[in-house]
């Protein structure tokens, strides 16, 4: 177990790092004074998603070793047919791109700079005097997770390091093998399709190009890495190219189910977030 | 009307060419014939993580079947899944698996592999569905033929089985395992580090080497002194006292959650439920000993009486001769009559076919029916594990699942996990934790850790040492209070774990991208041994085209063994022709690889690559077609 603790660390050092610069970077010290005020509120206001995307990880946390059951035994097995239909691609790209730099790039991308991507909007957003965008990523997240879940167990598929390991090296792990005490801890490497970091990381590349006039600093950096999580997963030979296409979808999707869901109206503008708030609707990006 | 039309076009016209007058009957001649269609074959194997060999054997088949034409869906499944798919439901096309004896075995094993008296059952016989009389012939002649006259039979039934290639022998793999060498040693002895004597044979360190050096000499000599018996109990007690435990790590969850020794589709080579469990006779090499049983003698042809040590069962019960009648019979048919159709066991079945019955004499003496065979054959006999009756004639129902019967065909038996393992082996169950780990604890009343003086201080004669036959080098085993196995998710971190000092060894395969790794770390050593559980491609006999064997024959020249031992083996493999390549029988020249070919079925060769014109010619031989773009056309399946 030490291992895993030791990366453990690692990740929460480099968040905490990476949170404390974005912070004052993207964010910015007058509006963190400003948005420390109504934090409880805020928090208040947005408990629902709280709830929603909590239930979803502890649900996912306790029956993913069953669903796994369900899914070895009645999931379509799919490896065949997605490698039919795209063959060595990913192969194709460790071969063609491949460099040290590049792989301790996208391997710590694929690790530190993913959980970082994924922190950070929840820490931006509470940060706004309004909820609705809070309140919309988290439901994308919870979003994300259950249909992911759900499409993990309906589809048994192996990824390209498992099934043509001649030709794709699982370059994550041969470079980091501590990091594989983590990502087994959280994952089994049956769910495959779809990519939940192509799909995590492009839901929070899409808000940050929707909010962009709230972030101006955070939209590039938020696609730039959204986009290096897309390629490492496959860069790395974890992913096909068809779990990715298919996480895109998955976030596009999350992402506008999260906006049809979450009503701008029902946010709570006073600090206090009176519940029964009706005030008549002003978000002027509201997209529905 | 010469120029071939596709059949899209075909059809499109078909409705044209119906309506116009006089031709309808030859239309229907022709839209009633149906087309051929590319040939399809699934290949199952297990994804790199769970063994990072077997796949790239796939991968390499795979690529050569597509260039010959033929449409391949290659498939990873898990491990119990694939046995599942393979052995249980028999619904493959081929596979790529290890054979399940990693000690060199009696060329008898092909019996229960390829006999067809199995095809209708589940399990390790005959999972290919061969029907070969030719074969059965030898079978039955290798197991009634002695001296000479069986090495014959032997050579002819290995030339036979290649031929016909219900399976493509690959390559034997070197038994792989890195190991931190600082707490036990022995791992180098020349039989397999982790296989059941291997284990038994390990020493602690903080004995002494001399005395564990000592010891492997004199086992290995054969000459068991008196002197060398003081050192090695010596050894054996320091052991007792060290109360080290054995850390192992492997990439293979199945013995955290299932521990039933007959289930095929969770054992791989049953090394741990071979140490939960005491067989009535080991082997080690050439060497068969007596091991639950304390002596067996051949009363005349057909009769062998056995007669067994004083050993318990780990829930305290005595190892009796009725629990041996019973194993023998409940191999046969686990369902013990409860069900219509016999449900034999899915694994030992070759050996426990051998024993026709078996009846109690009393209560430490067991008469085994064995039927005109050989000693040898009738030693294999012997090497099944015996079950305790009181726990196993509880699972002689028919499988339910919630209380319905459901008409599966099978036992309770044979689904069973088999929680809290009841044997009588060296080892007990301690706990474990699903897909995590398992800890086994040393049995403190096993016969091996029972030494003679405590029982008889006199020490007269030979019958009194409760370890009688038992070779030296197991005595006062196993040298370790504790064995746990941790799951770890692939080779690499395996490798690293033991590179840490954290495990002590691994037990699952290595491939080429962890074994590198094992220098990188002072303390930590490659060590390997030769495994006798070759890699094979598997054929679905009952399948056309597999059914086939000259069809089998042009995929087996698909393999380019050489290859694959380089490539998915790292060099640590040798190819091999015939499945007996690593037993100690008498290869025939006609089936022993030489000079990097394979005499039978050689490797469509073209300077290192696969000689495409030619296997496609090959299967135009044999009356295959293809279409114009190259696709190998069968008639639907």
């Amino acid at each position: 177990m030490t291992p895993l603790l030791s990366v453990l660390a690692s990740v929460l050092a480099w968040v905490g790092t990476l949170l404390a610069v974005a912070s004052v970077a993207v964010i910015g010290p007058a509006r963190l004074r400003e948005g420390w005020g109504g934090v409880r509120g805020r928090i208040w206001d947005a408990r629902r998603g709280v709830a929603v995307l909590c239930a979803v990880l502890v649900v996912s946390a306790v029956g993913r070793s069953s669903l796994q059951v369900v899914s070895e035994l009645f999931g379509l097995q799919a490896t065949a047919l997605i490698y039919a239909l795209e063959g060595g691609f990913v192969a194709w790209v460790q071969a063609t791109f491949a460099t040290p730099a590049l792989t301790a790039y996208l391997s710590w991308v694929y690790v530190y700079g993913y959980a970082f991507l994924l922190a950070f909007p929840v820490v931006a957003y509470l940060a706004l005097p309004r909820t609705t965008t809070l309140r919309r990523v988290l439901v994308a997240y919870a979003l994300n997770y259950g249909i992911g879940l759900a499409l993990y167990t309906a589809v048994f598929a192996h990824g390209p390091r498992n099934v043509m390991p001649d030709m794709v090296t699982p370059l994550l792990f041969t470079n980091r093998p501590d990091v594989m005490a983590l990502t087994s801890e959280v994952n089994v490497n049956t769910n495959v399709f779809p990519s939940l970091h192509t799909s995590l990381a492009v839901t929070v590349g899409t808000f940050a190009v929707l909010t962009r006039d709230e972030y101006p600093r955070w939209t590039p950096v938020a696609v730039w890495l959204s986009l290096s999580v897309v390629v490492a997963t496959m860069y790395l030979g974890i992913h096909w190219l068809t779990d990715v296409v298919a996480g895109f979808a998955l976030a596009f999707g999350s992402v506008a189910l999260a906006y049809r869901t979450v009503d701008p109206r029902a946010e709570g503008v006073e600090p206090s977030g009176e519940p029964g708030d009706e005030s008549p609707p002003s978000e002027p990006n509201a997209s529905d | 009307m010469t120029r071939p039309i596709s059949r899209r076009a075909a059809l499109a016209g078909l409705g044209l060419a119906a309506a116009s007058a006089g031709c309808l009957g030859r239309t229907e001649n022709i839209a009633g014939r149906n087309p051929r269609e590319q040939l399809t074959l699934e290949i199952n194997a297990t994804p790199a993580d769970a063994d990072p060999n077997g796949i790239r054997i796939a991968r390499q088949l795979e690529e050569h079947l597509t260039a010959v034409g033929v449409d391949v869906r290659l498939n990873t499944v898990g491990q119990t899944d694939l046995w599942r798919k393979v052995l249980i439901n028999q619904n493959f096309d081929l596979y790529v698996g290890q054979f399940v004896e990693t000690e060199p075995f009696d060329p008898d094993a092909l019996y229960g592999l390829t006999h067809s008296r199995f095809v209708a059952e589940s399990g390790w016989q005959n999972p290919f569905g061969l029907t070969e009389m030719a074969v059965d012939d030898l079978l039955d002649r290798q197991r009634r033929a002695t001296g000479r006259d069986r090495d014959d039979a032997v050579a002819a039934l290995q030339e036979t089985v290649c031929e016909l290639q219900p399976f493509s022998v690959v390559a034997f793999p070197d038994a792989l395992t890195a190991v931190q060498e600082n707490r036990f040693d022995g791992w180098t002895a020349d039989r397999q580090p982790l296989s059941v004597t291997g284990l038994l044979g390990l020493d602690p360190v903080a004995a002494g080497s001399g005395d564990g050096g000592a010891a492997t000499n004199a086992s290995t000599g054969g000459n068991e002194t008196a002197a060398d018996a003081d050192a090695d109990g010596a050894a054996g007690d320091a052991a007792d006292s060290t109360g080290e435990a054995l850390r192992l790590v492997t990439t293979d969850d199945r013995i955290t959650e299932n521990w039933n020794p007959i289930a095929a589709e969770y054992r791989k080579y049953g090394t741990f439920t071979g140490l939960l469990y005491d067989p009535l006779a080991r082997a080690d090499g050439d060497e068969v000993f007596p091991w639950l049983a304390a002596d067996w003698e051949r009363v005349d042809e057909t009769t062998l009486d056995v007669s067994l040590r004083d050993a318990r069962w780990h829930d305290g019960e005595p190892v009796t001769a009725s629990d041996v009648a019973f194993t023998y019979e409940f191999l046969r048919d686990t369902s013990l009559g409860n069900v219509e159709t016999p449900v034999p066991a899915p694994r030992f079945r070759g050996r426990s076919s051998l024993v026709e019955g078996a009846r109690v004499r009393d209560d430490a003496t067991v008469r085994l029916t064995v039927p005109d065979v050989n000693e040898t054959v009738a030693a294999r006999a012997l090497r099944v594990p015996i079950l305790p009756e009181h726990v196993w004639s509880e699972r002689a129902h028919a499988a339910t699942i919630a209380g319905f019967e459901l008409d599966f065909e099978t036992t309770e038996a044979v689904v069973s996990n088999n929680p809290d393992p009841v044997g009588s082996g060296p080892l007990r169950f301690a706990e474990a934790t699903a897909g995590e780990s398992v800890a086994f604890e040393r049995n403190p009343d096993h016969f091996l850790v029972r030494s003679a003086s405590e029982d008889d201080s006199d020490a007269v004669d030979e019958p009194a040492d409760p370890r009688a036959g038992i070779p030296l080098r197991y005595h006062g085993k196993p040298a370790f209070d504790r064995l746990r196995i941790d799951v770890l998710p692939s080779d690499i971190s395996a490798v690293e774990t033991v590179a840490e000092g954290l495990a002590d060894a691994t037990v699952s395969n290595l491939g080429p991208e962890s074994v590198p790794r094992i220098g990188r770390s002072a303390d930590t050593r490659l060590v390997s041994g030769r495994s006798a559980a070759f890699y094979h491609v598997g054929y679905n006999v009952r399948r056309s085209p597999l059914s086939n064997p000259r069809f089998r024959a042009v995929i087996a020249r698909l393999i380019d063994k050489a290859a694959v031992v380089d490539d998915a083996f790292d060099g640590y493999a040798q190819a091999a022709t015939s499945p007996l390549a690593a037993s100690p029988t008498e290869i025939p020249e006609s089936v022993t690889w030489a000079d990097g070919s394979d005499p039978i079925h050689p490797f469509f060769d073209d300077d290192g690559s696969l000689d495409v014109e030619a296997a496609r010619a090959a299967l135009r031989d044999i009356g295959y077609r293809f279409d114009d773009e190259g696709r190998l056309l069968s008639r639907g399946r």
